[in-house]
């Protein structure tokens, strides 16, 4: 179980892991993702992390450790 | 003295014993207080959680479990949070200023018993820090005690942001969520809290825990320091029981009748009347003669300038308020929609909680102020009232 976390001092609203992850992300107003927070299963892992590694300010993280 | 460091009990003294007669050197304050007995860790776990004592900085998490959760084979620093960024708040540096060793005397206790070499006293009041330095000059506590000066801006008071600045970075919160008892100083465990906690640890290490419970409440007993301001006749630090009545407070203070605010501003307007106070550290009275939205609008700028400028939602969200707000005041219904928008994106969108205090800060304005909005929405020049800026925003 996994889930997606922002560094929100990094981040600057390149809107880029909205398009990767549709489902999981949207973008306010200003462009800043706002993360839907549901559990990322272990299928999607994959695709979540590509967007980990596309963000050009290594804002977006995937958190592996919650349980909550 | 400063007028603003005027101090007034409700019940018994503790951390304010003696202080009627000025500042307490270390003779004054032996003679006050009695010498700090020497406890162990287990001793001091015990007793805090025998009193159930909270930190008083505001988050009021356990300082039992915030000890549980330091190794047991020591650990780098006690850590002093006496940057008290909260504007209206005055306790922290008053018992800096004028109780030095009470606090000295509960941050070097503690670390005697976690086997912390260091002691770091951050502090952004410069006559506090003066008084802390003149008070360590006179006593001998085998550890290394630094003071440290940090800056004034709201964001810079918490915890992180605050051992960023005593490593000599810049005095705003990481990005990363760590808790300061496992990567504290210099990324080692580390007990950090706010002063009042330290003099109540000092109080309750000389009192033990039945004689420290004979005030407050059961729950959470012991007093407790106020910062009364706004629209009453003796502003200024009060100690009193846990879980006084606010109306106690507010007629001992000789306060107008009005809204209050409880907590600061990142702390909540009263929508109810008869409540008691725990937990809260601040309570601002605002009177009837000023504009309460005119004046949150003011709060509102003054938090938005305190964002560390590093998270965009907080920056942007904080900004888009304001001018909701605005708008909002001159009769635009617009402003009323949009703040209720942007009070949804804000919250738990940054590195610290300041959007989140920030915001709930303001939506309780909303509610609690739900007539004036009325009023401003009616148009014909909103309550009729002028801004008198009884809410403090200017403070470094
Ligand atoms: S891709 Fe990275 S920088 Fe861009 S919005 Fe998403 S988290 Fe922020
Ligand atoms: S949330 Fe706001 S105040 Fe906190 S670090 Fe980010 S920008 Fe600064």
């Amino acid at each position: 179980m996994a889930r997606l976390e922002i560094d929100w001092t990094r981040c600057d609203g390149h809107g880029l892991c909205a398009t990767l992850l549709g489902g999981d992300v949207a973008l306010d107003e200003w462009g800043f993702p706002v993360l839907k927070g549901r559990e990322i299963t272990a299928g999607e892992v994959p695709d979540a992390r590509r967007a980990v590694l596309a963000c050009p300010a290594l804002a977006l993280r995937l958190d592996k450790s919650v349980k909550r | 003295m400063k007028t603003l460091l005027a101090t007034s009990v409700i019940g018994d003294a503790r951390l304010l014993a003696g202080l009627d007669r000025g500042r307490l050197d270390r003779q004054a304050h032996l003679w006050t207080h009695g010498a700090q007995p020497q406890l162990t860790r287990a001793a001091y776990a015990e007793l805090c959680e025998a009193v159930g004592l909270k930190g008083r900085g505001g988050a009021a998490f356990p300082v039992a479990r915030k000890l549980a959760g330091l190794p047991e084979r020591g650990i780098e620093a006690v850590v002093v949070n006496g940057s008290e960024s909260e504007p209206v708040s005055r306790k922290d540096r008053l018992l800096l200023t004028l109780a030095p060793h009470l606090v000295l005397d509960g941050a070097t206790g503690l670390a005697h018993a976690l086997g912390a070499p260091h002691v770091l006293i951050a502090v952004h009041d410069a006559e506090a820090a003066q008084s802390v330095r003149e008070a360590i000059l006179e006593r001998d506590d085998r550890l290394a005690i630094e003071v440290t000066e940090t800056p004034g801006r709201f964001v810079a008071g918490e915890a992180r942001a605050v051992l960023s600045a005593l490593e000599g970075g810049p005095a705003v919160p990481p990005g990363r969520k760590v808790l300061p008892t496992q990567q504290g100083y210099h990324r080692r465990p580390t007990f950090l809290s706010n002063v009042e906690t330290f003099a109540q640890l000092a109080v309750l290490a000389r009192l033990g825990a039945r004689s420290y419970s004979s005030t407050g409440l059961s729950s959470e007993p012991g007093t407790q320091l106020l910062t009364v301001a706004g629209a009453v006749r003796r502003p200024g630090v009060i100690e009193t029981p846990t879980g006084v009545p606010l109306e106690t407070v507010l007629q001992y203070t000789g306060a107008d009748a009005g809204p209050v605010l409880l907590g600061g501003y990142h702390g909540r307007w009263l929508a109810q009347t008869g409540v008691t106070l725990q937990g809260v550290g601040i309570v601002v009275a605002l009177g009837t003669e000023t504009c309460p939205l005119g004046e949150v609008h003011r709060v509102a700028q003054w938090l938005a300038s305190q964002s560390a400028g590093q998270c965009g939602p907080c920056v942007f969200g904080l900004a888009g308020l304001v001018d909701d707000f605005d708008r909002l005041i001159r009769g635009e219904a617009e402003g009323w929609y949009d703040a209720q928008r942007h009070l949804g994106l804000v919250p738990g969108r940054g590195a610290c909680a300041h959007p989140d205090g920030a915001a709930r800060f303001l939506a309780s304005a909303l509610e609690a102020f739900d007539d004036d909005v009325r009023r401003h929405l009616a148009g014909a020049g909103g309550c009729g009232r002028p801004v008198l800026g009884v809410l403090e925003v200017t403070h470094g």
